[in-house]
């Protein structure tokens, strides 16, 4: 099986490979693969880094494979060898490298993963391109006097195709990031965006005349608004339409001689200042999100407050007028326990209308029903979790029809009550939320925890209103948070278990 | 508990809820304490009187002033009244203030009689050492003023660690006469030695 799979992945790849190792073989130094744009490499990169460095054997045949195919190994079988071996080796050190430091999310979420990013894939392909073109220079097959220039085409060429694909390829592979870019694909302004960067690269190729590089500047201006309205997913889009307009017109112009490593290291420019800004607005956003989740969490508190204390006033009259007429009936006064007994029956009243009004709160009142994308449910309950924390999601989920402010609220209590119950597990705390199709119209979100799980006996006593004795009050508990569950149509259930579950059905979106 | 023959120590409750209110009064009444009833922190004011004694049992929400404020007033027009607080929120930073306004007890509601009775009980033996101490003083204070002032002159040099001899000399009447105030002296006073006189004379003058 696993053979199989290896074998599966490896015959997608090396055609994709080879693809775009034969389109991007343009204006080559000799009969090298020494060109300006190399953008195979970031398929490599992103396959080693994701699935792992197992794949660095097939894509050092690849490489040889594409050479063979491309260029019928023009240094001959032994150098063509030796460099494929250099290639392969560099680029398995560069997802190496970022496999250590991006991991558990390779998406380029922080200033701090992208200058990793970036750091380590321009340090890389010095190497790699050392590497590749020492060993033809080395060989004698290069002209002499070109080591040098080859060298920083080579680079230039891996650099810019590795910076502008790779985030391409890192963020088709995220479900969350790949639900950000459906969703710039449902909004007009991304088409006049796209628009304007096309109009921009016809006046720099063709309307204006004269040099491209000289014009370059105006790209700066569609990609900082992109990147400043969309984000990380806008700015890698515009960047990537941006490249291949450039290869286009180099294409276009190719008899005219083109300072093409100039255009690439603009392109370079172009693309760090868009992935920086992109990154920016995206930190930024997040900030002020957070704040927005903590107001939240503090109104939640406030709430549970106004609750305990609403709650509260009738119990400790009727305990009053419990224990009052206890010492009447000591005392044998009989004839004034009627009227005691009348303040205890409206006192029980008063209490129960109390909690009929709070849940009334949670029918009516302040739900707000909107359409939410389960992935984002998930996606806010993994950003509340500390510890290890894993989030899976069956495909294809339709939206679900919540108030996503409450649901949010029940999946963080339930997530926080799984990795306390968890937390004297020798091992540490494990905290899994599974989302699934319950049936056609219900979603199934399980959040299950290596703890010791619930008895039979227990399974229904756990909502009992206010028993958590819990200090920080982390919301409103687990019965409000059936409350919530049920006010949305669904329910909420602990399963008795060897380890803990939770199981929160919700409704799916269904219009029409 | 009142007991006879002294002035009364009442439980005055002060809580925005009429159920509280008065299961407490109806509670407290059968348990044999005296309670008078406020809904809130300015009806209190109003009524108080810094002769009264007991106990305060303040809700620590109130509309407007909250009991912790309530009992700042109180401290401030000199009456130290103990305060139990009691609170259906039960908030840390509440019952700190609470405390370092020296309230006896902070309560969390719904409370158990029995935790109510014993913070007031507890109250109450505070403020019964307080009017006690506050009674002795009053008759120490009356046994001084018996005193003639010659015998007066006579306890100020006693005190000061004179002997009979010396004080003669300081005032200018011999030995023997100071001998016969000082007897005089301790007779009204009640004491039997020097000792005592001078453990007397200091107590009264703090």
């Amino acid at each position: 099986m696993k053979v199989l799979r290896y074998l599966r992945d490896a015959a997608v790849f090396a055609p994709c490979y080879l693809l775009l190792d034969w389109v991007s073989y343009i204006h080559p130094l000799g009969a090298f693969n020494i060109t300006p744009w190399n953008p195979q490499p970031a398929l490599a990169i992103a396959w080693m880094l994701l699935g792992g460095l197992g794949h660095a054997p097939a894509v050092f045949l690849t490489i040889i494979l594409a050479d063979g195919v491309i260029r019928n190994f023009p240094a001959g079988y032994g150098v063509t060898a030796l460099a494929s071996l250099a290639l392969a080796a560099g680029y398995a050190a560069i997802a190496w490298a970022l496999r250590e430091h991006l991991r558990p999310h390779a998406d380029l979420r922080s200033l701090r993963q992208l200058t990793l990013f970036v750091a380590v894939v321009a340090a890389g392909t010095v190497l790699v391109a050392a590497g590749f073109v020492g060993v033809l220079h080395a060989a004698g097959a290069l002209a002499p006097g070109t080591a040098l220039s080859g060298w920083l085409r080579f680079w230039v060429g891996d650099a810019v195709g590795v910076l502008v694909t790779a985030p391409l390829l890192l963020f088709a592979s995220d479900a969350q990031r790949r639900s950000e870019l459906r969703a710039l694909a449902r909004r007009g302004e991304t088409y006049v965006q796209v628009g304007l960067v096309a109009a921009t690269l016809w006046l720099i190729f063709a309307g204006l005349g004269g040099d491209p590089s000289h014009h370059f500047y105006l790209l700066f201006l569609p990609l900082i608004w992109i990147a400043i309205r969309s984000g990380m997913a806008g700015a890698i889009i515009a960047i990537a339409i941006v490249q291949a307009g450039v290869v286009l017109g180099i294409h276009h112009r190719a008899l005219q001689t083109l300072p093409t490593i100039e255009l690439q290291a603009l392109v370079a420019a172009l693309t760090l200042t868009a992935l920086y800004l992109g990154v920016t607005v995206e930190e930024r956003e997040r900030a002020a999100e957070s704040l927005k989740e903590s107001l939240r969490l503090a109104a939640a508190g406030e709430m549970a407050g106004a609750i305990a204390h609403e709650v509260n006033q009738p119990l400790t009259a009727l305990a009053n007028y419990g224990r009052a007429g206890q010492m009447l009936l000591e005392a044998g006064r009989h004839a004034e326990l009627a009227g005691v007994i009348g303040h205890m029956l409206a006192e029980a009243q008063r209490a129960a209308e109390v909690v009929r009004r709070l849940r009334d709160l949670f029918r009516h009142g302040t739900t707000r029903l909107e359409r939410v994308p389960v992935a984002e449910l998930l996606e806010a309950a993994r950003r509340a979790g500390t510890g290890r924390l894993s989030v899976a999601a069956a495909d294809d989920l339709p939206d679900v029809w919540v108030d996503r402010l409450q649901i949010e609220l029940v999946l963080r209590n339930l997530v926080a009550n799984a990795a306390e119950a968890a937390a004297a597990h020798a091992a540490g705390a494990e905290v899994a939320l599974t989302a699934e199709r319950r049936d056609a119209r219900h979603l199934r979100i399980v959040v299950s925890d290596n703890g010791p799980g619930i008895g039979p006996a227990e399974a229904g006593r756990v909502f009992e209103p206010f028993i958590s004795g819990k200090p920080s009050g982390m919301g409103l508990g687990l019965a409000v948070s059936r409350a919530i569950a049920e006010a949305h149509g669904g329910t909420l259930e602990a399963r008795p278990a060897s380890h803990g579950e939770f199981h929160l059905v919700l409704p799916f979106h269904s219009h029409g | 508990m009142a007991e006879p023959g002294r002035a009364p120590l009442v439980v005055y409750v002060v809580d925005d809820d009429p159920s509280i209110r008065d299961s407490l009064a109806l509670m407290l009444g059968l348990g044999g304490y005296a309670t008078r009833l406020f809904a809130d922190a300015e009806s209190f004011l109003v009524a108080f009187d810094a002769g009264w004694s007991g106990c305060v049992v303040a809700d620590l929400r109130l509309p407007g002033m909250s009991g912790v404020e309530l009992q700042s007033r109180v401290r401030s027009r000199g009456s130290a009244i103990p305060f139990v607080i009691i609170t259906a929120h039960g908030d840390v930073p509440a019952a700190r203030t609470a405390f370092r306004a020296q309230a006896v007890d902070f309560i969390e509601k719904p409370f158990d009689d029995a935790q109510l009775r014993a913070a007031i009980d507890t109250a109450f033996a505070l403020e019964q050492r307080r009017i006690d101490a506050a009674e002795l003083r009053r008759a120490d204070v009356e046994k001084l003023s018996r005193l003639t002032l010659r015998e007066r002159e006579v306890l100020d040099q006693a005190v000061k660690g004179l002997h009979a001899k010396e004080i003669a000399a300081v005032l200018g009447i011999s030995p023997r006469t100071v001998e016969v105030h000082r007897t005089r002296i301790m007779e009204k006073l009640e004491v039997r030695n020097i000792a005592e006189l001078v453990r007397f004379a200091v107590a009264v003058e703090r």
